[in-house]
């Protein structure tokens, strides 16, 4: 069952997205956009992330951050499947032991 | 048809081809004749077996990166499934979003109903680094039609990008004039498209019967992936100024304000600064 408001989200997502892939071919097909917002879309990406982690760095919970750290220093030197593998193996064991 | 047939053969066109080309339904007899004889000739065999082997080749470079999107596709299909999704609404999620940073995004913020705006713009922002990707390989397409472009630009994941941007400088670096591919860019991409659409949904096939996934702390894969994107585009301590802005401004709106406005109000900040120091420091572009 495809329900109305979860089928229209997914169709809205899939229009900006789509929108996004043809948007920065369309414009610098034959422009080039001015250097300060090409530095602001530069970091885009990265402050939503940044936003997205921001409640697991503050989230209280002892276990949970001990987890982010290591999953952190994971990522500065490992791959993405390492890393993640690190991350939940991370958080299953401080939050069995830790709480 | 017999007639058509014999009308090709009258022009010296083998048979066996004939009969292939007058079943495409575009285009007239006269039209049908020429395709016929280009997909005939020597030179033409010749690029169609450049074109499967390009292909080959993209197929070939994908499939070390496919694997790695495996589990990110199970557990990415086992949050939705937890957060209400049915398998077939996952399907059309990710066939048609294709965009794995901006589906982890709305999962993370999805409720019954979702909140169609924010997710949207969560989605937007999340996707906005596909501005730069497709900016980057825009001086590559610009010799192919528009109609190719624009079907190919939507299989542009950062994987499918990184591959065919990579794949096109070499190629430049070894003199080869029409450096980016666009057979082994498919290739590439189809292969991980396929992918990520079919793991997501055998994860969220998978996800219920696994039960609550926290004990095996598979809710931290999630701020894992986003870790290593982010050290990928770790602009450097200077640069990285919008980003601790952004992160202040999150965990505040976090900790005082109730609902999810912690993305909104993080990213915005965020950009205001990179809009701010873009004009103080060129060296960023």
């Amino acid at each position: 069952m495809l329900a109305w408001s979860n089928a229209l989200t997914a169709l809205c997502m899939a229009s900006v997205t789509y929108l996004t892939r043809i948007a920065g071919f369309a414009a610098l097909r034959n422009r080039r956009l001015s250097p300060r917002l090409m530095s602001v879309l530069r970091v885009a990406p990265g402050c939503v992330l940044v936003s997205l982690l921001a409640p697991n760095v503050v989230s209280g919970e002892l276990a949970d951050m001990l987890a982010l750290a290591a999953t952190l220093i994971a990522a500065l030197r490992l791959p993405m499947l390492p890393t993640v593998l690190i991350g939940m193996a991370a958080a299953a064991l401080f939050r069995f032991f830790l709480t | 048809m017999q007639r058509r047939i014999e009308d090709l053969r009258g022009q010296g066109y083998p048979v066996r081809n004939a009969h292939f080309s007058l079943r495409t339904k575009s285009g007239g007899v006269k039209q049908k004749g020429r395709r016929f004889m280009e997909t005939g000739s020597p030179e033409a065999e010749k690029q169609s077996h450049a074109i499967f082997r390009e292909c080959q080749r993209g197929v070939a470079a994908s499939f070390p990166v496919c694997i790695g999107i495996v589990p990110f596709a199970l557990v990415l299909g086992a949050a939705a499934a937890q957060k209400g999704l049915a398998p077939f609404e996952v399907l059309f999620l990710t066939g048609l979003n294709f965009a794995g940073g901006s589906e982890f995004a709305a999962i993370q913020v999805w409720s019954n109903p979702p909140r169609v705006l924010l997710i949207t713009f969560l989605t937007f922002l999340v996707n906005s680094r596909h501005l730069v990707m497709g900016a980057t390989l825009a001086p590559f397409l610009e010799r192919y039609p528009k109609k190719k472009v624009l079907p190919a630009l939507f299989f542009m994941c950062d994987e499918s990008w990184a591959l065919g941007y990579e794949d096109a400088n070499r190629r430049v670096s070894r003199g080869i004039r029409n450096a980016f591919s666009m057979s082994f860019y498919l290739g590439a991409s189809l292969c991980l498209y396929g992918t990520w659409a079919g793991c997501t949904t055998a994860g969220a096939i998978a996800g219920p019967v696994l039960g609550d996934v926290r004990v095996y702390g598979v809710d931290m894969a999630i701020p894992a992936v986003f870790l290593v994107l982010l050290k990928g585009q770790w602009p450097g301590f200077k640069a990285a100024g919008p980003w601790a802005v952004s992160l202040a401004a999150a965990a505040a709106a976090y900790l005082f304000i109730p609902g999810s406005w912690h993305i909104l109000s993080g990213t915005v900040a965020g950009l205001i600064a990179a809009y701010i120091m873009g004009g103080r420091d060129a060296r960023l572009v």
